[in-house]
């Protein structure tokens, strides 16, 4: 029982980073329009920004946030001249296909230039932990890092909704994300607005990608992919471009893992994750969400 | 152009009988092992490409996890010659049914999905195979895989030589070629391309896309099931990080450089991308930059690739004449 | 009039809602043996759509379909095809960057039958189905006028030869039925004369054909019996002579007040 509880605790840390990088990939769905193979990367070199921060600046989360949130961004605009902008009303596979590309292209690069080993991230955050007693003798444990990180992802998550309803840009990027041609006869710059959605969307995966660093005490070459699937999957949950029906989804799939693995070994915990992905999209393909049909 | 083209089908038959001739002789006439080897490779990830082709190429249905198919036919042939001394040659077919099996299981989630939901069920069922072989260890070896695998049967020549062995890929890939092409000049071959340009107008003309779906799915899954097959042996040893989502980006690679859409695209792509690994070699990483900045360039210039089939949707759809309108081929409109 | 054969293609109280888009309210119809039938009316009055509920793409809200008497309501557009119901489509959907003979032997997918087995060993099931294709497919084209446009990439020809080949494709079928909609959009008046010169040919050799058409002169001049839809409802329906001086079927087109017999001369 104690052990089931720690995990669903765990299970929500880690589906909150999930929820994170879920947002940022609806984000980027919602407004480009397409789906990117490219979040891992994206991810990793988000958190190599904040690792080079931790190098050089020494622990200090909210700049290595900020470096995460902008070397994300910067590697967005990339993405976006590369894999988009130039396939709009081409057929769906040849910009993900472009996207595929990239991302190996990315990962590569990153070995060569940082080296192939993973880097350790260690003592970000205190290593402490509280024990919430439950009466009787159960009790929880809950690390001061998972509660930080949830409280971080609440909110960027409610900074990203104020702005999304409050900014003039916000509301240029929903409406590019509902009708693109019906925003282009209001003047919305369809494809600057495309552009700036995709980078908002990548520098959540940034900062995703340096809270996984920091929950799993290293930022590795090689895992990012799963990642990137994970993010994609709990999006799909959402309905691919609902962001807080997407965020639910990311949640769930955490807590779907690691409940998941109290049951079975660990080895399976991927293996969770899609088989649970691959049951929602032959069930109820829109996800979560209510609206039927999506965009892709 | 045409001229050439008209001598082509004249002799047709007496120029794939010389084809055929040189490659058979290409095993004698390389000077090193390693050189048969890498022919032996190209070969096989030719017919593999191939198989991904059929999928990806002639369905339209963008397949991300033939690493999966190919897996099963591997592990079918490994674990039921080293247990039970099964004949290579029996279990060539009986990997690809089997391939061709799991292939249907992926396929029936995703008929009623499309494009990238699809592409993301056969990534995920790739995974889910390879983790499974990763875990079941009484039958895959787990994590340790299976050593010792024997060696084919082949008139009683030494297959553990590639020189010998090129003749066992050789033969599969020349099977593979002349089913599919008479495959594809049929109706079943048709359904799969009018389902690939405009599956609206195919139903509509009372072609059921399902079925034609299905089994353009275990179609190319079998014949990846095949590979695998011969793959195993030619290997020796096999472990489930051979099956990586890399190792089927790598054959998609190969499609999408040499060309989606036609039988000689893939040969071309897998040619093209051993001889880069391969003689890259001394680069290390730099070359699957090189791969990567290929691929991008490629979607960039030619979708469909260097011998894609470029009268297809696959080039692009440039064709049209009106601009893109609203909902592209979402069709059926109410008027 | 002519006496009035067997009913080929009923609908009785079809309705077709989008959410609360009423497209396609309480419409009945009867299409007989022999009949050119038309449909007319405003943009967005529904006609595609009733067209697409006819021919299975959407299965609908409320009502029945039925062909020769069977209820046919919500199948599956293949099924459909295959009691050889064929129809062309309002925005072309032609597989445009094949030939021209490879759309209309697609055609013949229904009238054929060997399987992946008979493509391998080239059977005689094969045998035949190819031929019957090729020699189908290249008479159909002969007759429509296309032969020498066989190798053309579809997408290629000019606007009104893309509908004859979408026509060509649907004739594969071998209809029964044949629904046409809009055929004549973006056919110059030499085109749309002679497309209506073919369908009553087609006609005659005994094909029932259903067409949706703006174009009044096309309508009138080639129909027999007319059907007239205003948002969703059906508002008339009757010979040409009928719809020309119907007050309804006037104020829906033109508004009231304007002298209807101009108009549609």
């Amino acid at each position: 029982m104690e052990y089931f509880l720690n995990q669903l605790v765990n299970g929500l840390s880690q589906g909150a980073i999930y929820a994170l990088m879920a947002i940022g990939y609806s984000v980027i769905v919602g407004v480009v329009g397409m789906v990117t193979f490219t979040y891992g990367e994206i991810m990793m070199i988000g958190a190599f920004g904040a690792y080079y921060v931790f190098q050089f600046v020494g622990v200090n989360l909210p700049l290595a946030l900020l470096a995460a949130f902008a070397s994300s961004f910067v590697l967005g605009i990339i993405v976006y001249k590369l894999c988009y902008e130039r396939f709009f009303n081409a057929p769906r596979h040849i910009s993900l296909l472009c996207t595929i590309g990239f991302s190996m292209l990315i990962k590569n690069l990153v070995q060569i230039v940082f080296g192939p080993e993973a880097k350790p991230v260690l003592n970000i955050i205190d290593n402490r932990t509280f024990s919430i007693p439950l009466g009787g003798a159960v009790s929880i444990d809950l690390k001061l890092l998972q509660i930080v990180i949830m409280a971080l992802v609440v909110v960027l998550a409610v900074t990203l909704t104020l702005f999304f309803n409050r900014t003039k840009s916000g509301v240029a990027l929903r409406a590019v994300s509902q009708n693109k041609e019906a925003a282009y006869l209001m003047g919305i710059n369809v494809k600057r607005t495309a552009m700036l959605g995709n980078c908002i969307g990548c520098g959540f995966g940034g900062i995703a990608g340096i809270l996984l660093a920091i929950y799993y005490y290293t930022i590795s070459t090689t895992t990012w992919g799963g990642f990137s699937m994970k993010a994609f999957s709990a999006s799909v949950l959402g309905g691919l471009v609902d962001l807080r029906m997407s965020a639910l989804g990311g949640l769930f799939i955490g807590i779907i893992e690691n409940l998941g693995i109290t049951i079975s070994s660990a080895t399976f915990r991927d293996m969770f994750a899609f088989g649970f992905l691959i049951l929602m999209l032959v069930i109820r393909p829109q996800g979560f969400a209510s609206k039927k049909g999506s965009r892709v | 152009m045409s001229k050439v083209r008209a001598l082509f089908e004249k002799y047709q038959a007496l120029f794939y009988v010389l084809i055929l001739a040189v490659l058979c002789a290409v095993p004698f006439l390389l000077p090193k092992a390693l050189y048969v080897r890498y022919a032996c490779n190209i070969l096989m990830y030719a017919t593999l490409a191939g198989s991904l082709n059929i999928i990806n190429g002639y369905s339209g249905q963008t397949c991300l996890g033939q690493a999966g198919f190919f897996a099963i036919g591997a592990y079918t042939m490994a674990a039921l010659s080293t247990n039970f001394g099964v004949s290579f040659w029996l279990l060539l077919p009986l990997s690809g049914l089997l391939a061709a099996l799991v292939g249907l299981l992926v396929s029936l989630p995703t008929l009623k999905l499309k494009g990238i939901y699809l592409s993301i069920v056969t990534l995920g069922a790739s995974e889910i195979i390879r983790i499974i072989a990763q875990t079941w260890t009484p039958v895959t070896g787990g994590a340790m895989g299976i050593k010792q695998i024997p060696y084919p049967q082949l008139f009683g020549l030494d297959t553990f030589r590639p020189k010998y062995y090129y003749f066992i890929f050789l033969f599969i890939g020349v099977v593979f070629l002349f089913v599919t092409k008479r495959v594809l000049a049929s109706r079943v071959g048709r359904s799969w391309i009018a389902i690939r340009e405009d599956e609206i107008a195919a139903k509509s003309l009372g072609v059921q896309t399902s079925f034609y779906k299905s089994l353009n799915f275990m179609y190319g899954a079998f014949w990846a099931g095949v590979v695998g097959c011969a793959y195993a042996p030619f290997v020796n040893y096999i472990e489930a990080s051979q099956f990586t989502t890399d190792t089927g980006f790598n054959v998609l690679a190969m499609i999408v450089i040499g060309g989606q859409g036609t039988l000689i695209g893939p040969i071309v792509g897998s040619t093209i991308v051993t001889l880069l690994t391969e003689s890259l070699r001394f680069l290390e990483s730099w070359r699957y930059v090189i791969y990567a900045v290929l691929i991008i360039a490629m979607m960039w210039l030619r979708p469909q690739g260097i011998a894609g089939a470029s009268n297809s949707i696959l080039a692009g759809g440039k064709i049209k004449r009106k601009p893109a309108a609203a909902g592209g081929k979402g069709g059926a409109s109410h008027g | 009039m002519a006496e009035r054969k067997t009913t080929l293609l009923e609908a009785k109280g079809v309705c077709m809602y989008f959410g609360g888009l009423k497209a396609v309210e309480e419409v009945d119809m009867q299409i007989k043996q022999g009949d050119i039938f038309g449909i007319i009316g405003p943009n967005g009055a529904g006609k595609t759509t009733f067209f697409n509920v006819c021919t299975g793409i959407y299965p609908p809200t409320k009502g029945k379909i039925f062909f020769e008497g069977q209820d046919i309501t919500g199948v599956s557009p293949e099924k459909a095809a295959q009691l050889r119901i064929a129809r062309t489509f309002q925005n072309l959907q032609l597989f445009k960057f094949m030939t021209v003979l490879d759309n209309v032997k697609i055609g013949c997918h229904i009238k054929t039958k060997s399987n992946l087995l008979d493509a391998i060993v080239h059977t005689k099931q094969y045998k035949q189905d190819e031929e019957y294709t090729t020699e189908k497919s290249l008479d159909i084209l002969r007759s429509i006028g296309l032969h020498e446009y066989r190798d053309a990439k579809a997408g290629n020809l000019s606007y009104g030869m893309q509908r004859k080949v979408e026509i060509a494709r649907a004739l594969a079928l071998d209809p029964k039925i044949l629904l046409l909609d809009e055929p004549a959009a973006g056919m110059n008046p030499q085109e749309t004369k002679s497309l209506m010169e073919f369908i009553k040919m087609l006609n005659q050799d005994g094909y029932t054909i259903a067409v949706i058409e703006h174009d009044m002169k096309f309508v009138m001049n080639s129909c027999n019996h007319i059907l007239v839809l205003n948002f969703g409802k059906k508002i008339f329906e009757g010979s040409p002579d009928q719809v020309k001086v119907n007050q309804e079927v006037q104020s829906a087109y033109f508004g009231r007040g304007l002298v209807a017999g101009e108009a549609l001369k």
